[in-house]
């Protein structure tokens, strides 16, 4: 199999397919959460897996702590959504939901599952429009909390993903007024790019 | 024929609001992939309508409609994005944008606007 690449036509249409996806789901977000999201341009990139977490670093900025969640997703194309945000920025998202969350006399259960809906709306909203636009209809696995106070190299730990080269997309969504940032990573391997270069390819012969 | 500017950096975003057009809609289309470009076409004439994507390097959708304001603004301006918040629809309609319309843009979405402000018989 070739080594993973994406000519400049395909990158072009990816990250504009991604643009629309992030616009979906900033939607969403925004009727969620009674506030205007700030958009991102996307990023698509493909990786050494080894060198995920320096990359995500490099895009996001963040050198706290996070809090990650993660959603497998699968067609012909397939891979992993990872939703990561400042660990410290959780209580901003809640503060925002006055109900039914803080009402909870448990906080921590109520700012874990703020998490987890946010996390789960962007990622099948986001994933689920971008598959869609390319001809696919993904199936999801449940979303998964995988830590609250993790460094971005635990979340791209070397044994989580089997693959050498991975495609990777991240758009982001600010909270206007705030500082909460969600970042949406989707990662997908070798097999996958070839997948997706097809599908790419087809879009635009069809215009 | 009606000179019209689409103005978008993803080549992909350009091909599918070409088709979306009319297919009879007698127009001459010229492309920006930025939004200098966009405003220099327009300085050529070349803008009676033009089709504008808001998140665009070197100058944005915004900061085009912003420039536009400062000159006679003889121009009909649809802003084309994935932004879908009433927000931005407000931010653009405010800036002088006569209509906001959704990607993707569809015909359907397209037809009633051109129709509105007689661009289209």
């Amino acid at each position: 199999m070739p080594e993973p690449a994406f000519t400049e036509d395909q990158r072009d249409a990816l990250q504009e397919i991604a643009n629309l996806a992030m616009g979906q789901a900033a939607t969403r977000l925004a009727r969620l959460l009674e506030s205007f999201i700030e958009l991102s341009v996307p990023r698509v990139r493909v990786v050494d897996v080894s060198d995920a977490a320096r990359t995500l670093r490099e895009m996001t900025g963040i050198d706290e702590t996070v809090s990650a969640v993660r959603q497998g997703f699968r067609s012909d194309i397939k891979g992993e959504a990872l939703v990561i945000c400042r660990s410290d920025s959780i209580a901003q998202l809640c503060a925002l939901v006055s109900d039914p969350y803080s009402r909870s006399s448990y906080e921590a259960i109520g700012e874990r599952e703020l998490m987890l809906d946010v996390a789960n709306l962007l990622a099948s909203a986001c994933v689920s429009s971008i598959l869609d636009q390319l001809g696919r209809t993904p199936v999801f696995s449940a979303p998964g909390v995988l830590g609250e106070a993790l460094t971005l190299d635990d979340v791209f730990q070397p044994g989580m993903l089997q693959w050498r080269k991975a495609l990777l997309v991240e758009v982001n969504f600010a909270l206007e007024t705030t500082s909460f940032r969600a970042h949406l990573v989707m990662l997908m391997a070798e097999e996958s790019i070839h997948h997706m270069n097809e599908a790419l390819d087809a879009l635009l012969s069809s215009l | 024929m009606l000179p019209i500017v689409i103005a978008d950096d993803s080549l992909l975003a350009r091909k599918l609001l070409t088709k979306a057009l009319p297919p009879d809609w007698d127009v001459d289309v010229s492309y920006a992939t930025n939004g200098r470009e966009a405003l220099a076409l327009y300085r050529e004439g070349k803008a009676s309508v033009m089709f504008l994507d808001l998140t665009m390097p070197d100058m944005t959708g915004y900061d085009v409609l912003e420039a536009l304001r400062h000159e006679e603004l003889n121009s009909f301006v649809i802003v084309v994005s994935a932004d879908v918040q009433p927000l931005a629809r407000a931010r653009v309609r405010e800036l002088g944008a006569i209509a906001f319309i959704a990607k993707p843009v569809t015909p359907e979405a397209l037809l009633p606007i051109l129709k509105e402000y007689g661009l289209y018989a």
